[in-house]
């Protein structure tokens, strides 16, 4: 049969259907007819004739079905079929439709979300050739125990002299990844890095235009160069070829602009922008512990071999180096784990949460579509009895939850797009790789293969079910299901996890909820009313500044001015700033201490202005602060916080005690008479227990770049935030080249600081409450269909005698129970659930017995109030006509 | 009426094969090819309406059967089927290949 003859019979099965279905219709009658006379004629009555000719039939519809099943294209035409019938039953149903897809949207949407998330941060592989075989060096040492601390110059070139693993390692400054950015134009500060010359190599990255560092550019007296991101060559250079040669300046220091990197070249930061060379020059000491190294391993060497000689190293320099490590380790890490950090554990848990979510989304759709099914058992066998084939049935059930989770699935899709874009835009706490995380086709795959299993799962059990009713006792008048009693022990079950899969969000938000309540509570050890706190980052960044002497008297006018200025109360300079902005951290000396066998502790170190303490509200505790006269030539003083006396001069008066800071090996440096004690202030987060700080004066110990922190009078109206842009016109008077950025009331940073956990704990309260809803609407749903199951039993009951509170008492008797059994299983879940959650708490158990109670009753209650609508609706059920129908 | 929908359902060929035999004599109606059916097989194939309707369209949209409406000896409308060319063509290859695995099984059995 030529193929235009295939074609038109299949055009006509689909399209030409009333003829086709009118001629078989005829044809089938006209056997019944044929055979019948037939039957006449060999002697029967007609009437018997005819009755046995239809039970030789079989059935007309029966017959046709067979035929329609061998027509070409009856698949195509069932599906098509099945479909609009599918649609036609979800819009008359539109309370079910909605509830069923706003659960699957949610479960769906949530998971594609965080799947993306997780996908983009943990799975995608980094944007450079052969990225797993780049890994990131730190340092581990004590007393400063810091897993993943950085290291001095002299540990890299230690490490780099001594290791036969990497074919290229570079060093980076991990440290001042902010670069004020002068001369032509308008002075600004872009984020960046200097490096050593292996750094463009070890990445395998490619400049667009000119080139990256060469092999010399490290040494000591190399020219200062910089390569520059595509993004700050279109803003400065407007993308022109002569940017090549152009000098730019970075903090002060004319570069030469060598090469530029693509828009896609981003490393360390998302927003790097631009790369110096950093010269190698032999370090005196130990320290500063600004850098960080990484390398390519050569091909055949594993993470674990150049681990095992990283160990060797290290213990070759601790033991180098006694005074300054008691232990030390070289951890060498993977740049993929490197720039995840500690986000892994979070995001794990957020997945976790998520798939709670869906599971409780897919038990909320599976108990509708059982409610459902016992609804339509009448419907199911009345087409059974008109010859649909039970197969046929359960492809058309699959085919409406396949068709309603493709629509959960779409609206999932759309609530996937805004929580990621909610998600970048929130940007929590600096989300390592937020620019790799969006909805792509990895991703667009797995929500359908969510989609489609869903409504698979939730499909088929009631479809089975259903098309193996049994036809006579549900056809019946009024037949109750045979397989109501199943069912609603199914649905109780499905309730009772739909019950405990919420506890178990429930306590992971109340626990994060109540870390982050305590975290908030912390002292960050200032008193001034945070919101009249105003700070903002100011670089003398112009050579003008290089000279100390200049940039003093620079910070002494601008001090001057702005203590001028109305409505300002104080005004002071600090290059660090609670709760988590450390300027500065060292390792000191004590003067005519013994030497300390365990290495020598780092703390904080605060260059301040003496009208610091007051504009923050720092208490004083013993002798004086910072006055005017501590000048750049007078007697060499610091100032220490409470736990630095107390750790580390203990029993003894820390007044008039002689501190150096920088480690014994710079012999150069004065000791400095502590003058006074400031109590504690949390430099390093509000959950760090470090507070062991000393403070030097400005004019004692120059900074090329401070906070300037302002008070401003507490009756001037309105935030300390409206004076931002007076300041800047104020600084810039001074010098218009000095670079002003970061500009934030300390409010506004208190609240910042604690940004991931308040985030952590929203999402998990979202996740929760989603839960919490959905896990309400299945247990109403239960109890008000079995109250409806009950109305007969309920008003014989009445009729013996019950009264109202006995009903009540019997409906919520079994939301009760369900939501006891649900909390029971979910406690146990919980506590499974949350040990996963252990390093995200701040001074939380992750077994803390209040938020599990709280959770526990919280769901009961609810649960109950759920119960008590429909038990309220039993209480009115009139004796007289539950027994007549 | 299930049981022989289910055998025929085994012997799609063979129930195929023998609505070409029936259908050698000329054209004939439904319940005519059923008789047909019955009466050369001695009765060992009562090949009922849930089987033969199937059979009868499907070998139609594959082009061997065609159908028109005609009137029946007594009088009725009834539809009516004849071999195309095509049909017959097929009837052949299909007849040689049925007595090639026919001898084959009968040989088949009867070794030893």
């Amino acid at each position: 049969m030529p193929l235009p003859a295939h074609l038109s019979s299949l055009f006509r099965n689909l399209f030409r259907k009333s003829g086709k279905e009118r001629e078989l219709n005829d044809e089938v009658h006209a056997y019944v007819r044929e055979l019948t006379g037939e039957k006449v004629r060999s002697g029967m009555h007609y009437e018997e004739a005819r009755r046995a000719a239809a039970i030789e039939l079989g059935g007309v519809e029966q017959v046709k079905e067979a035929v329609r099943d061998v027509r070409r294209g009856h698949m195509l035409e069932q599906l098509l079929q099945d479909i609009r019938y599918a649609a036609r039953a979800l819009r008359k149903n539109p309370g079910f439709t909605a509830v069923a897809m706003l659960a699957l949207a949610l479960g769906v949407g949530a998971n594609t979300a965080m799947f993306s998330v997780v996908y983009g941060i943990l799975l995608r592989p980094l944007p450079y050739p052969d990225a797993d075989r780049i890994a990131v060096v730190y340092m581990h040492w004590l007393p400063w125990d810091n897993p993943r601390a950085n290291m001095s110059m002299a540990d890299f070139l230690d490490w780099k002299s001594q290791t036969t693993s990497f074919e290229e390692s570079s060093l980076y400054a991990s440290v001042g990844r902010r670069f004020d950015l002068t001369g032509a134009g308008d002075p600004e500060q872009v984020s960046g890095a200097s490096a050593t010359s292996g750094f463009f190599g070890v990445l395998r990255a490619r400049p667009i235009v000119g080139r990256t560092f060469l092999a010399g550019d490290d040494q000591p007296a190399s020219a200062r160069v910089a390569v520059i991101g595509a993004s700050l060559w279109q803003r400065r250079f407007a993308g022109r070829a002569d940017a090549l040669g152009q000098p730019i300046i970075l903090n002060g220091v004319p570069c030469t602009v060598v090469g530029v990197m693509p828009e896609s070249f981003h490393f360390p930061l998302a927003n790097s922008e631009v790369w110096t060379n950093l010269p190698v020059v032999p370090p005196k000491r130990r320290g500063p512990f600004f850098y960080r190294a990484f390398g390519r391993l050569k091909p055949g060497v594993t993470l674990q071999q150049a681990q095992a000689e990283a160990n060797a190293i290290g213990r070759r320099i601790e033991q180098a180096n006694p005074t300054v490590y008691s232990h030390l380790d070289l951890p060498v890490i993977s740049m993929r784990d490197a720039m995840v950090g500690d986000i892994g554990t979070p995001l794990i848990v957020m997945l976790c949460a998520v798939c709670l979510v869906l599971l409780i989304a897919v038990v909320n759709v599976a108990n509708l579509m059982l409610a459902r099914a016992t609804v339509r058992e009448r419907e199911m066998a009345l087409r059974l009895s008109l010859g649909a084939g039970r197969g046929r049935l359960v492809r058309q059930l699959l085919t409406e939850s396949v068709l309603l989770s493709g629509l959960g699935g779409i609206g999932g899709l759309a609530l996937a797009y805004l929580g990621i874009v909610f998600l970048r835009a929130a940007n929590p706490g600096n989300l390592p790789r937020i620019t790799d995380i969006h909805v792509d086709g990895t991703v667009l795959a797995f929500l359908l293969l969510i989609s489609l299993l869903t409504g698979i799962l939730f499909g088929l059990a009631p479809a089975l079910q259903s098309a193996r009713a049994d036809l006579s006792s549900t056809l019946k008048e009024g037949g109750r299901g045979t397989t109501g009693g199943l069912r609603q022990r199914t649905r109780s079950v499905l309730i009772v996890s739909e019950i405990a899969l919420s506890l178990m969000l429930l306590v992971g938000a109340g626990l994060l909820l109540r870390s982050l309540l305590r975290l908030q509570r912390v002292d960050a050890g200032f008193h001034g009313a945070p919101e009249h706190i105003l700070a903002m980052t100011v670089s003398p960044a112009n050579r003008r500044y290089a000279d100390e002497a200049t940039g003093i008297a620079f910070y002494g006018r601008l001090l001057d001015r702005v203590r001028q200025l109305p409505g300002i109360r104080y005004a002071s300079l600090s290059d660090g700033l609670p709760p988590d902005q450390e300027g500065d951290a060292d390792t000191f000396v004590i003067q005519d201490a013994a030497p300390r066998t365990s290495g020598n502790p780092v703390v904080t170190v605060d260059t301040v202005s003496p009208d610091y303490f007051r504009t923050m509200g720092i208490g004083l505790v013993r002798g004086r602060a910072f006055e005017a006269r501590d000048g750049r030539e007078s007697v060499p003083v610091a100032m220490v916080s409470e736990s630095f006396a107390r750790r580390f001069l203990p029993g003894e008066d820390p007044l008039g005690k002689r501190i150096k800071e920088s480690g014994p090996e710079l012999t150069f440096l004065p000791f400095r008479e502590i003058v006074g004690v400031v109590a504690d202030v949390k430099y390093t987060g509000l959950d760090a227990n470090r507070q062991a700080a000393y403070y030097l004066p400005y004019t004692q110990n120059y900074t090329r770049r401070t906070f300037l922190v302002v008070n401003s009078s507490s009756d001037s109206a309105g935030d300390a935030a409206n004076l931002a842009p007076m300041l800047r016109r104020e600084i810039q008077a001074v010098d218009k080249d000095v670079v002003v950025a970061w500009v934030s009331t300390l409010q506004q940073a208190m609240r910042d600081s604690v940004a991931r956990p308040r985030f952590d704990a929203i999402l998990l309260m979202l996740f929760a409450g989603v839960a919490l809803l959905l896990a309400v609407i299945g247990i109403y749903g239960v109890i008000a269909y079995a109250v409806a199951q009950r109305t007969h039993e309920i008003g014989v009951r009445m009729a013996l005698g019950a009264c109202r509170a006995d009903v009540l008492h019997l409906v919520l008797r079994q939301g009760a129970r369900l939501a006891a059994m649900g909390i029971a299983v979910g406690l146990g879940g919980a506590f499974m659930f949350t040990r996963l959650m252990r390093t995200l708490l701040f001074d939380t158990s992750v077994q803390d017995t209040f938020t599990f109670a709280a959770a526990a009753v919280g769901l009961f209650a609810v649960a109950l109030l759920a119960s008590i609508i429909p038990a309220h609706r039993a209480t009115r059920i009139d004796p007289l006509s539950a027994l007549r129908n | 009426m299930t049981r022989p929908a289910k055998q025929t359902n085994l012997l799609q060929g063979t129930l195929d094969l023998l609505i070409f035999k029936a259908l050698a004599l000329g054209r004939m109606h439904g319940l005519g090819i059923a008789n047909r059916i019955g009466q050369i097989t001695n009765g060992t194939f009562q090949v009922k309406p849930g089987s033969l309707f199937p059979a009868l369209h499907r070998l139609e949209e594959a082009g061997w059967l065609a159908s028109s409406w005609g009137e029946s000896e007594n009088n009725r409308r009834a539809k009516y089927y004849t071999m195309t060319p095509a049909g017959k063509r097929r009837f052949q290859t299909e007849t040689r290949e049925w007595g090639k695995i026919s001898l084959a099984m009968a040989a088949a059995l009867q070794a030893s």
